[in-house]
């Protein structure tokens, strides 16, 4: 068949190109099967549980900072990008529902050096993006700390650090021998943390709309309305919208996926922007601009304070933690998943998706997935942290938009995806033109470093894989 | 022609007894192996490394099984859940019940349950097709505090008797079920039971035939309730 991938990279391994059937329940290989045991709940927990740590729990204060109420826009905006760009995600992953998510329609529908460069930028856009909730996870545990009366002498900073390294080496050891199904914890979490929210903005609300007083000072921000910073914060919180495509990493194994991958992807976008907006909201009534510059990464803590006095505070710390360990977590077993598409196509020698087989587990991708986590953990650098794993995500989300105008107008056999895009492709287009008109706001550092990145990923191509063929290739 | 699905955690080195292959040379049986894994390992990356030697020893386990009677083949399967994977197979394969692998020699006499909610006819059908006409005992248990279960027991014993086969009856009228067929299980070599509604026991204590198989060594046929009929029957 002229679409299976073809030629070797440099150590002489040729892609996988085991022809599939897919089915509702599982995939068929020509010996196997592979059961899709994921269903809706489970897709959205990832997605949104990957996704409201950021936003709700680390963004609101620095945010808020910069512009005031006008940060509701930010992230209405963020919400309406991601919105464009998962409408097209859910098109290509329900004609190509296979692990490895983004990596796998751009290769397809773009060709292997777009493929290589994508692969690889959502391996290293997910390790920027795990680094950046580790270290949030690391203000939490301090702000915890401090609730329970321990003081930090000096170096908070340097506290918080070693937390966010002990955190990611934690999490990788559990992923690697760990066999328990925390799955069903992660649902759990995600619940809770989701009607302590409802209940906390509901709260929220009326006292910032006025009909009850919570008798917190009549500190609104300054906003700053203008087209400028709300779209250069909007690029800065953008990291709080890349849970979406986490769930695109699992397609494979998805039960019903051309139902609930769509589900998933567009409900929970559509649920924390929801979310996004009014935490913002409630936090800017609550505060001036400099109470929240001052509070910082954990100004959300102050906010539930102000609001509800010493358990609102213990309740945001507590939900902060769980939050950023959840996103965390969730983001480390994308990554692997994200390791093993590129390495199954040659495009990353074989061994990197070796399994052992006292726990079943990944170790080597976990390793390539943990190991960079921990060191870019430890520069407690949120805001580069989190632009950086945005440029990577925001060009791979580009790039899924052409690839879905590409793939229409070739129009593949094997394209035949349950759900589409209405309006032609208007969506795409549109998509693709905010995703990287959404990086030219961003602070110029972040983008040098994501730009060095793509022109590594880039080389890696040339070096080790220019000979294999990948586009149109199912 | 009736057929048992037998699961086999093929690449944790489970085996199947050659007394339960001999059992089951009455009737076709596929093979299911399978490899669960945790969430954090997609199963499509476990079949690019395990496919090869999983398959090969799934060949020679539905070989053995041949050459044991019946007609065999086999299904390799990689999952995360266990459970979803053997109802699958069970219902596309359109199996009559299925084994939970166990320890025994030659099968010499089997212990049926027919206590609780089970479909009491297709237990004692399968029973007769399985037996066919080999020497093999039945030892039919029922534990009810009902009035008439000596009848209903006499009634199924009866059956089984018009079929040929040698039966004894054990009522129990005390004690619960699942004690009941265990303090039975001495000088049994396999038990057969049906397929029980999950209840809110069998959440909180795991499947009643499963923990039959764990406390009883031996191997368990679970024979599969009515299933759900099509959607062409409306």
């Amino acid at each position: 068949m002229s679409s299976e991938p073809t030629g070797t990279n440099i150590e002489g391994e040729a892609p996988d190109a085991e022809p599939v059937v897919e089915t509702d329940e599982a995939t068929l290989t020509e010996d196997a099967e592979l059961e899709r045991t994921l269903g809706l709940g489970g897709g959205l927990a990832i997605g949104i549980g990957t996704m409201i740590g950021a936003g709700i729990f680390v963004f609101p204060g620095l945010a808020g900072a910069e512009v005031g109420t006008a940060a509701t826009a930010s992230f209405a905006i963020g919400g309406l990008v991601a919105l464009l760009v998962a409408l097209p995600t859910s098109e290509l992953a329900t004609a190509m529902p296979k692990s490895g998510g983004g990596y796998y329609f751009v290769s397809r529908g773009l060709g292997t050096l777009a493929g290589t460069v994508i692969g690889l930028s959502l391996w290293l856009g997910l390790v920027f993006a795990t680094a950046f909730y580790l270290v949030g996870l690391g203000f939490y545990a301090l702000d915890a700390l401090a609730q329970v009366g321990v003081t930090v002498g000096t170096s908070p900073g340097l506290i918080v650090s070693v937390i966010a390294v002990l955190a990611g080496v934690g999490f990788t050891v559990l992923n690697v021998t760990g066999t328990e199904n925390a799955a069903k914890l992660q649902n759990g979490i995600v619940a809770l943390l989701l009607s302590m929210l409802v209940v906390f903005l509901a709260f929220g609300m009326l006292d910032a709309l006025g009909i009850v007083d919570a008798g917190t000072p009549p500190g609104e921000a300054q906003d700053v309305w203008s087209v400028v910073p709300i779209m250069s914060v909007a690029a800065l919180v953008f990291t709080s919208y890349l849970g979406f495509a986490q769930v695109a990493t699992v397609a494979g194994e998805m039960k019903n996926p051309g139902r609930n991958l769509p589900l998933a992807m567009i409900g929970s976008v559509l649920v924390v922007t929801v979310l996004y907006v009014l935490t913002i909201f409630v936090a800017t009534s609550v505060f001036t601009q400099d109470g929240l510059a001052i509070a910082g990464e954990t100004a959300m803590v102050e906010v539930g304070r102000e609001l509800l006095g010493s358990p609102g505070a213990l309740v945001i710390v507590v939900g902060g933690l769980l939050a950023t360990m959840s996103s965390a977590n969730a983001s480390i077993l994308s990554t692997s998943r994200a390791i093993y598409g590129v390495s199954k196509d040659a495009l990353l020698p074989r061994w990197a998706s070796r399994i052992n087989l006292t726990y079943g587990t990944p170790h080597v991708a976990l390793g390539l997935a943990g190991g960079p986590v921990i060191v870019l953990a430890a520069t407690r650098q949120v805001q580069l942290l989190a632009e950086v794993a945005s440029f990577l995500h925001l060009v791979m989300y580009g790039l899924m938009c052409v690839a879905l105008v590409a793939i229409r107008r070739d129009r593949p056999d094997w394209y035949d995806p349950e759900f589409r895009v209405p309006g032609g492709a208007v969506i795409p287009v549109v998509g693709a033109l905010a995703s990287f008109g959404l990086i030219a706001f961003m602070d110029p550092l972040s983008i040098a470093i994501g730009l060095a990145v793509i022109v590594l990923t880039a080389g890696w191509y040339f070096y080790y894989a220019r000979d294999v063929k990948l586009k149109g290739a199912l | 022609m009736t057929r048992v699905l037998v699961p086999v955690a093929i690449l944790e080195g489970e085996t199947v007894s050659a007394g339960l292959m001999d059992l089951l040379g009455t009737v076709d049986v596929t093979v299911l192996g399978y490899h669960v894994l945790p969430e954090q390992t997609p199963p499509d990356q476990a079949r690019l490394q395990y496919e090869e030697r999983a398959t090969a020893a799934l060949e020679d386990l539905t070989e053995e099984f041949r050459s044991a009677g019946g007609a065999a083949d086999h299904r390799l399967v990689f999952t995360h859940d266990r459970e979803q994977t053997v109802n699958r197979v069970a219902d596309e394969v359109d199996a009559r019940a299925f084994a939970i692998s166990g320890v025994t020699g030659d099968v010499d006499r089997l212990l049926v349950s027919l206590s609780g909610d089970v479909a009491v006819d297709r237990v004692l059908d399968f029973v007769v097709e399985v037996v066919g006409d080999r020497e093999v005992g039945v030892t039919l248990l029922l534990a009810s505090t009902a009035d008439g279960a000596a009848d209903r027991l006499d009634a199924a014993a009866e059956r089984l008797r018009g079929a040929g086969l040698s039966v004894e009856t054990r009522l129990e009228r005390d004690g619960s079920t699942f004690d009941a067929l265990l303090d039975a299980v001495p000088d049994h070599d396999a038990v057969v039971m049906g397929e029980s509604a999950p209840s809110l026991r069998s959440l909180v204590f795991g499947e009643e035939a499963d923990r039959v198989a764990s406390a009883s060594v031996g191997p368990v046929l679970v024979v599969r309730a009515d299933e759900p009929t099509d959607g062409d029957a409306g």
